[in-house]
């Protein structure tokens, strides 16, 4: 049965807008028709050839003119038609995003252009990666769009959070790379995979060089200063076109240009990459300091123009790095350009260990107290065993871990992770309880699985296992979906410039999808998680042991959003809730954090992935999907936002710091992939307390906390900057899994930061 | 022996300013001192109190309708008006409370109850030097009690910290001995006149009580003083409180400015503050008072920190 769904809606997060494209319209709209007759022309080839051939049609062109500022060069454009392997940066695989290709349309003078347009967009309604999958996976009833918040799941096609061997790159440069590709075609002469790939690397030599053309160029128009600025520039491009880089310019230039092409949007362990090359021009001269942080503001600066909202993240710090001590010098000048740029990207993201240095510590401190919200700080010493288990991967492996997007976690060059699922463990509760309907809109969405009568429950047992067979629905539907998302890209796609950068797709002969990625993996993203289990545990004590209630009297109440039953809703809320360290509530959200997350494990398991982890994280969607959510047994009432990841909702947690980070570490990192935990403090008590704040954090750590990002912002600022936005054009505030600046939020996306405890 | 029941108004976790490291400060109900300036307003009659929140206050009126003294006049303009000589304080306001607006303070708890708590975080007192910390109200008004749950924190390997006035008989005081690692001793004023007008404080029994305190061998002493405008503010007073630490044996003063954070308390409890109109003072502002009690050889700190820190 074809389902229903709106293509032209939007389809991520994004609250940073992108600057538009520098070319002229007319050249957009030529550039999209060329791309759009390559791709037909060579649909009946191998999908590797044709997908070189469609990127041909936009690299070089794409490129951006140098900026006045920029000391490498890559700044890519993006059109509603193209290839990609995110909707962050274009879209995924062979996209079209139509909302955007109809906003193109409106800005178009002539009938005709318009005309031209209209044939494009019915040529990739039926050739969109995306919506191809769309039409195979969506139901009216129980799977919706990424982001559709009327369903309880949503699924999408994309390859999130790719982080790619970067020091394979810089170790052979592209002239090794070429030789190995080489070395294996000789024994397939016909491997289309070689083939593409080789033709990947002409294109990136192509792209070197139209670039230091343009900088060439631009030199002449320059001030001397930047003349010499613009030269290096250009000798360093033709530099690392076929060689390997030899300095800190040159690596950072072969990095990013790699990145670019790849369309990555997040980007590994620079300080283990990068580092050695700048502690080597630092040693020999050929840098001082101020050259170090320039060129890393440089990167910051690069990384923040392409907005990507919820990714571009940078990874320094922890345990398997091959050079600790030249990847410090990196990571050093790295804290101090996140600490004075105060940019929403890059996500900054720092890995300590028990041995990381009280230095490195109080420069983190530092940062986070300027109220940067960064560093985001993971603990190796959870996450390591944790992800050694969770992926099935040894700890060697398990130390090349890098969290990406709003935390989701790969294996730096080895793995994919993408969370092609998200679930709203909430609004699966409100439909069970209400019979298998969704209370919002009244639509039947528990298919098969019953939903009796509440009154036919005589313990507590009894109904949280029936809760747990719609959960179990669920799950069953989300690994089908997410697994189906591959084969759906593998079909079209080959992700040629990821699949050369990933173990083992050059060993296998085969791109990343079609079984050349070492570790096939995946997650999930679950809402509502506290949300439900607060609502469990208010169900338990008030009907099953102090008997207060009846299930039918709190099931009628939240279908009157509490209309007229304001005592029960005070008693629902007044019930232990998780973020206080009681056993109670706390036991709750462990019980069914290990069910959902096992059971989300063993279905990946036994699907033949490696893995396929829940993923407690969020961007804004705890908000967002909050909206079509209908009063539930927590106490919260119908539309207001979610808890946000494994955070306390809004106010819940009343005892203070200590008590909240012993809830949070009471889930069992083992099980997930990632979990977001957020912290707000006011300056001044931030500023005061620093070394009881730090040793909250490293208390926290070593209790089995897996990580903590912090929001430092003064009481009542917030709310100053709902009603005086115009005064607050810089204030950073950590979302969840992402930074955002405040003002550019929406009114009950603020409301739910407002409403987090601010300890002072 | 029937466990001790103690009374208390409050456990704080992560306390970080009653003591060295991350504390969890239990505060005790009752005080003799009736100090115009308490910060803990609701403790110093010892008993369970009704307070009003008047800004979580929704004016619905079912505290009014619950009172069974009559002690709530109502109108929905004004919200609840509380006649707190009719009040009882039996709570059955609180109870229909559904914004949490009408609160009683003040609960009576077992040592095993408190030490469910404060156990709880005793990996941030190891990793911070620090514990438990025994605040009030005046905690040696509960001498047994007191004493059984600083015995309960010992014996679990955690480090106690009591803060007292002081102003308590000599043999309730003794109780106290040997459980304490760090005292909080306040020391208000040196004249014993001006004591007892303002605060009710008897200053012979305070000085006997700090001396023994500091005949303990292993244990701190840190000296408090609350710095009050109109008070103790001043040269005089304050070189007289270090005159006289020293002259008790006392080496380690902690000055504390005077902060307004205690004041709508007393609104809430529907009392008038007694120090109206008085604004808080800077830490800034008690450096050149530091300077005096180092060169008398006292070890200063303002707020519990070196007033060299602030001052930079």
């Amino acid at each position: 049965m074809a389902v229903k769904f709106d293509v032209n809606g939007a389809q991520n997060v994004e609250v940073s807008k992108k600057l538009p494209c520098e070319k002229p319209l007319a050249e957009q709209l030529e550039i999209m028709e060329e791309y759009t007759r390559v791709h037909r022309e060579a649909s009946n080839g191998p999908k590797e050839l044709r997908e070189i051939a469609c990127l041909k049609v936009l690299y070089p062109r794409l490129f951006r003119k140098i900026e006045d500022q920029d000391l490498v060069a890559g700044r890519l454009d993006f059109l509603p038609i193209g290839f990609g392997c995110v909707t962050s940066v274009g879209g995924v695989g062979h996209y079209c995003v139509f909302n955007k290709l109809l906003a193109f349309k409106d800005q178009l003078e002539t009938e005709e252009q318009k005309a031209r347009v209209d044939v494009l967009y019915d040529y990739w309604l039926d050739h969109d990666l995306k919506t191809k999958y769309c039409r195979e996976v969506l139901t009216e009833d129980t799977i919706g769009r990424f982001i559709d918040v009327n369903y309880p799941l949503i699924a999408t096609a994309r390859l999130s959070g790719m982080m790619l061997d970067y020091p394979k790159l810089l170790d052979l440069g592209i002239g090794g790379l070429r030789d190995l590709l080489k070395g294996k075609l000789e024994n397939e002469p016909e491997n289309p995979f070689y083939l593409a790939g080789l033709e990947c690397l002409t294109l990136f030599e192509d792209c070197a060089e139209a670039l230091a053309e343009k900088a060439s160029i631009q030199s002449a128009e320059a001030s001397e200063a930047r003349k010499t600025e613009l030269l290096k520039i250009v000798s360093d491009l033709r530099k690392i076109r076929t060689d390997k880089p030899e300095t800190f310019p040159q690596a950072l230039q072969l990095f990013w240009l790699y990145a670019m092409l790849a369309g990555v949007i997040n980007y590994a362990r620079l300080d283990d990459c990068l580092g050695p090359f700048l502690a080597k021009d630092i040693e020999e001269g050929r840098m001082d300091q101020q050259d170090a942080y320039r060129y890393v503001k440089c990167l910051w600066t690069m990384i923040e123009n392409r907005r990507t909202t919820v990714n571009g993240r940078v990874i320094v710090g922890g345990k398997g790095r091959k050079h600790p001590k030249e990847a410090d010098v990196f990571l050093h000048t790295a804290l101090k350009v996140a600490k004075d740029c105060r940019y929403v990207e890059p996500q900054f993201t720092l890995r300590v260990t028990k041995d990381t240095s009280e230095e490195i510590w109080d420069e983190a401190m530092d940062a986070l107290g300027a109220g940067a919200t960064y560093p985001t700080l993971y603990n190796d010493e959870v996450n390591v065993p944790a992800v050694a288990y969770g992926m099935r991967v040894d700890e060697k492996t398990a130390e090349m871990y890098v969290p990406f997007g709003c935390t989701e976690f790969v294996i730096q060059g080895q793995s994919t992770g993408t969370p092609n699922i998200c679930m709203n463990l909430l609004k699966m509760m409100t439909i069970f309880m209400n019979g298998g309907i969704d209370p919002v809109d009244g639509m039947r969405k528990n298919r098969e699985i019953p939903c009796p009568p509440l009154s036919e429950y005589k313990s507590f047992e009894e109904f949280y296992a029936a809760y747990k067979r719609l959960l179990d629905y669920y799950m069953d539907l989300s690994i089908q979906a997410q697994y189906y998302s591959y084969e759906v890209m593998n079909r079209d796609v080959s992700f040629l410039f990821t699949s050369l950068l990933t173990d083992d797709c050059i060993e296998r002969g085969k791109a990343l999808l079609d079984g050349g990625v070492r570790y096939l993996g995946g997650t999930n993203e679950i809402y509502g998680l506290i949300n439900a289990s607060d609502a469990l545990w208010a169900i338990k004590d008030l009907v099953f042991i102090r008997k207060k209630y009846t299930l039918d009297q709190i099931e009628k109440a939240m279908l009157a959003n509490f209309r007229g039953y304001e005592e029960l809703r005070a008693d629902l809320w007044a019930c232990d809730k998780y973020g206080n360290d009681l056993d109670t509530a706390d036991g709750m959200a462990t019980d069914l954090y290990e069910y959902v997350a096992k059971g989300v494990r063993q279905r990946g398991i036994d699907a033949g992935m490696q893995y396929f982890l829940v993923v407690i994280s969020n961007n804004q969607l705890n908000t967002e999907w909050g909206r079509k959510t209908g009063a539930s047994p927590d106490g919260r009432y119908m539309g207001q936002y979610m808890n946000p990841a494994n955070n306390p909702q809004g106010g819940a947690n009343t005892s203070g710091p200590t008590a909240m980070l012993n809830s949070l570490a009471k889930i069992d990192a083992r099980y997930h992939a990632g979990s977001v935990q957020n912290i707000k403090f006011s300056p001044e008590f931030f500023a005061e307390n620093r070394e009881a704040i730090k040793l909250l954090f490293k208390t926290y750590f070593e209790q089995g906390g897996s990580h903590v990002m912090v929001t430092v912002v003064g009481r009542g600022v917030l709310e100053d900057a709902v009603k005086h936005p115009e005064n607050y054009k810089d204030l950073i505030v950590r979302v969840s899994g992402f930074s955002a600046v405040f003002v550019n939020l929406e009114a009950d996306i603020q409301q739910e930061l407002m409403s987090r405890v601010l300890y002072d | 022996m029937t466990e001790p029941v103690l009374k208390i108004f409050d456990i704080q976790r992560f306390s970080i300013h009653d003591g060295p490291g991350i504390r969890t400060t239990v505060f005790f109900n009752g005080c003799p001192l009736h100090c115009p300036w308490c910060s803990n307003p609701e403790s110093q009659k010892g008993r369970t109190e009704l307070m009003h929140f008047d800004r979580k206050c929704t004016h619905c009126g079912r505290c009014f309708q619950a009172c069974p003294n009559g002690a709530i006049s109502f109108s929905p303009e004004t919200g609840p008006v509380i006649d707190r000589s009719k009040c009882r304080r039996c709570g059955s306001c609180a109870r229909v409370c559904l914004s949490d607006a009408m609160r009683m303070t003040g609960k009576e708890v077992t040592v095993e109850e408190v030490m469910a708590t404060v156990r709880r975080d005793r990996h941030y007192y190891e990793k911070s030097s620090g514990g438990i910390t025994v605040s009030g109200g005046e905690p040696f008004l509960q001498s047994e009690g007191l004493a059984a749950l600083l015995k309960a924190a010992r014996e679990e390997g955690i480090t106690t910290a009591v803060e007292t006035t002081g102003n308590v008989s000599a043999e309730s005081f003794r109780k106290g001995l040997g459980l304490v690692d760090t005292w909080l001793f306040d020391l208000k004023h040196a004249d014993p006149e001006i004591l007892k007008e303002v605060t009710g404080g008897n200053l012979s029994l305070i000085v006997e009580n700090l001396k023994q305190a500091l005949r303990e061998k292993d244990s701190q002493v840190i000296v408090r003083v609350p710095v009050i405008p109109g008070f103790n503010f001043d040269e005089k007073s304050l070189t007289g409180i270090f005159r006289l630490t020293l002259a008790s044996g006392g080496r380690q003063v902690d000055l504390l400015p005077y902060h307004v954070l205690g004041k709508s308390k007393y609104a809430q409890l529907g009392r008038e503050y007694a120090q109206e109109g008085e604004k808080g003072l800077d830490k800034k502002e008690l450096i050149p008072y530091a300077a005096i009690g180092q060169r008398m050889g006292l070890n200063i700190m303002i707020s519990g920190k070196d007033p060299a820190v602030i001052g930079g």
